[in-house]
């Protein structure tokens, strides 16, 4: 799903909490802001979907779904999303830094991309 | 719990939101718009007359064609208050309610007289009119008559006289109007006096004639000087030859015959400078009549009063010429031409 | 005569599409309507989004827009006033500007302008997102798409319309009153006279119908043509086409029925 183009990403992830649970935007991207930092992407909270570069929108879409803490989040090919990036080690390292925040995270890749991720494989990673 | 945590966490989320006073912006174009729209309505309430405290005055007409509610009526041209409305009462006349502010009011009084005037352009007007301004004061809810004054029943009899007075102007405008065959006329004439023979060219026609009547004359001159002569000759001869020719068949008998040809021509030469008298005469009259003609015209405009002039010097011209024939020609009346 | 069954079939399926789409714009205009209205469906999201969508389309172009109709009315205003005043009707001259720039250009003007500038935008987004199935998306997780994304829209391009229209008018009016009087406060009386004449009771309530209504077809109608767009990326283009083609048609007729309504 796309970020709405007049919110900038900060208020985007905000937004989720603001919708779900009708919490305040003060308390809302308080913690909007703190999964940001968690990600190293802070520099990206300010910027408007046509301004942010591919990994910038990629967390971005990530912490929006992880602020709700779901059971289970699904990356479908992460290649798709993070051209130009090396994203196997990018991405552990990510998921990583955001564990206490996420439940289960399951990544969707091709076999043929299996190489490409460290060993041994950080969280559940599907291939096929 | 997880969430405490979070908040916790020292670095503060940025204050500076992506649009600085974004709320502020929204707050004040909603409040500029309400306000602005409130105001709006105030104001046309107000314009309305609404929040005014007003004095009703009714008026009784039997017509009112061309009053509408919310028409002005005025006092000395400044409209002191509006129709509120208008009914048909029984009796077949119609009521009309007017609403006069109380700051107003002091301009009606008991004396006062109200008129309805349609004119051509534009709608009704009432109109007050109060001559005693000392006069009581017309209590709320008075009922005065409407008098109708009504410039439109003056029309058809204004039309009648616009419609002769454009016939005439017609008529005198139409091609082959007297007036303008008249102007006309003046126009060659006066043409024909600005060329080279002034006004013996405007009352011959063409500066051809004129120049063959100076010519005519000039010759006339010269016939006349050289008949002299010839006269002078004749009579030396004859008082040479008195006795030696006087006998039947001689060259008495010739010169007697060639002295009445003389003569002749001189009866055709003096016929021939009557008629250039008469002709004369003639422009004398009618530069008269030109003249006077010009010299009203000349009040209005200075290139007529250069035509003027233009004439007074072919007067002028002419009157010279005529002296010479005067010196020349003794049975010359007193002729005189003037301009007025 | 299959020829002709067949061309029938095309018109009457033609028919009923436009008729549909047709209910759709008019369900969607009552949804938003009760839904903007109905404080249960505001909470902190939907103001978060309904205030940066005023912004966007209304506080964003307030300025240069109030300058715009600013200089159109200086120019209607003074020919107005100069042809009035070389046929001998300077009496009527202020009555004509205000009839004719408050009650009838500037509305217009304004939802024109909103229309091309918000209007066709809406009218691509909201395609889009149909196309990339991002609605349904929506919808399956939950979310009201009606409160999230279309009343806010709505809200948005109506507060554009109507503030932008207020705005705009008070400034004609004052320009009109310069342009007539002069630079100076003694004619007001004069001034508010004609405004009393001008405006009744019939005449406000129809700028104010006329104005929301302007305001709610600007955003309804693209809104109401994206959710219709078949869901093909080349139907996007089209889409907006048609709803800015029915947009125009919307807002004449609209401008014709009032003047109908106050005219005849």
């Amino acid at each position: 799903m796309p970020l709405r183009a007049n919110l900038s990403a900060l208020d985007n992830i905000a937004l989720i909490p603001q919708y779900r649970h009708n919490l305040d935007y003060a308390a809302a991207s308080s913690l909007a802001w703190n999964l940001l930092l968690l990600a190293g992407q802070d520099g990206a909270a300010l910027k408007r979907d046509p301004q942010l570069n591919p990994v910038e929108r990629f967390v971005a879409k990530l912490l929006r779904a992880a602020i709700e803490r779901p059971p289970i989040i699904l990356i479908d090919r992460p290649a798709l999303l993070l051209p130009d990036t090396h994203y196997p080690p990018y991405l552990s390292n990510l998921l990583e830094r955001l564990s206490d925040h996420l439940n289960d995270c399951w990544i969707l890749d091709y076999r043929w991309n299996e190489p490409l991720y460290p060993l041994p494989l950080p969280r559940p990673l599907a291939l096929r | 719990m997880e969430r405490a945590s979070l908040s916790a966490s020292p670095p503060p989320p940025p204050r500076a939101p992506l649009i600085k006073n974004l709320e502020f912006k929204i707050g004040l174009l909603l409040a500029l718009t309400v306000l602005l729209g409130a105001a709006f309505i105030g104001y046309a309430l107000y314009a309305r007359g609404a929040f005014q405290v007003s004095h009703t005055l009714v008026l009784t007409a039997e017509d009112v064609e061309g009053v509408s509610v919310g028409m002005p009526i005025s006092f000395s041209g400044f409209p002191i208050g509006k129709v509120r409305r208008l009914h048909l009462m029984d009796d077949g006349k119609v009521r009309i309610e007017l609403a006069i502010p109380r700051e107003d009011a002091r301009w009606l009084r008991q004396s006062s007289v109200f008129t309805l005037e349609k004119a051509i352009v534009g709608g009704a007007r009432i109109k007050a009119h109060t001559t005693n301004l000392q006069d009581a004061a017309l209590e709320d809810g008075a009922v005065r008559p409407l008098i109708t004054g009504d410039a439109t029943k003056d029309i058809p009899v204004l039309i009648e006289k616009v419609k002769s007075i454009l016939a005439n102007v017609d008529n005198m405008t139409a091609a082959g109007a007297p007036i303008n065959q008249t102007l006309g006329h003046v126009e060659t004439v006066t043409g024909r006096m600005a060329g080279d023979y002034g006004l013996l060219q405007g009352v011959m026609g063409s500066p051809e004639k004129a120049d063959k009547v100076v010519k005519a004359l000039d010759r006339a001159n010269t016939l006349l000087t050289s008949l002299n002569g010839v006269s002078l000759k004749v009579d030396g001869v004859l008082g040479k030859a008195d006795t030696r020719l006087f006998g039947q068949d001689g060259v008495m008998d010739q010169a007697q015959q060639s002295v009445a040809k003389v003569n002749a021509l001189l009866g055709d030469v003096r016929e021939s400078l009557k008629k250039a008298d008469a002709i004369l005469a003639n422009a004398q009259t009618a530069s008269k009549d030109v003249t006077k003609i010009t010299g009203n015209v000349a009040e209005a405009t200075t290139d007529m009063a250069r035509l003027r002039l233009e004439i007074d010097d072919s007067v002028r011209k002419v009157n010279h010429l005529i002296n010479e024939i005067n010196k020349k020609w003794p049975f010359a009346r007193d002729v005189e031409i003037k301009t007025p | 005569m299959p020829a002709i069954s067949n061309f029938l079939t095309r018109r009457g399926a033609a028919l009923l599409a436009t008729s549909r789409i047709w209910r759709a714009t008019l369900g969607l205009a009552g949804e938003v309507v009760v839904a903007a209205v109905s404080p249960a469906v505001y909470n902190s999201a939907t103001r978060t989004v309904v205030m940066k969508q005023i912004y966007f389309t209304a506080v964003q172009i307030l300025v240069p827009f109030t300058l715009f109709a600013a200089l159109l009315s200086f120019v209607l205003i003074q020919i107005v006033v100069g042809t009035a005043a070389n046929y001998g009707l300077s009496d009527y001259a202020l009555e004509m500007v205000v009839r004719l720039l408050v009650l009838e250009v500037l509305p217009l003007v304004t939802a024109l302008f909103v229309a091309l500038r918000s209007g066709s935008a809406i009218n691509t987004e909201v395609a889009l997102m149909r196309i990339h199935n991002e609605i349904e998306a929506l919808e399956d997780s939950g979310v009201d798409t009606l409160r999230l994304e279309f009343m806010p829209r709505v809200i948005g391009g109506m507060l554009s319309v109507l503030s932008l229209t207020a705005i705009t008018s008070v400034l004609a009016l004052v320009l009109a009153y310069l342009a007539v009087y002069g630079w100076q406060p003694w004619s007001l009386p004069d001034f508010s006279r004609v405004m009393g004449q001008v405006f009744d009771g019939a005449i406000l309530t129809s700028i104010w119908l006329k104005s929301l209504a302007f305001g709610l077809a600007v955003t309804v109608i693209p809104v109401a043509e994206g959710l219709a767009t078949p869901k093909m990326l080349f139907m996007a283009p089209i889409s907006v086409l048609r709803g800015m083609v029915r947009l125009f048609f919307v807002l004449m007729f609209i401008e014709v029925a009032s003047l109908a309504f106050k005219y005849i």
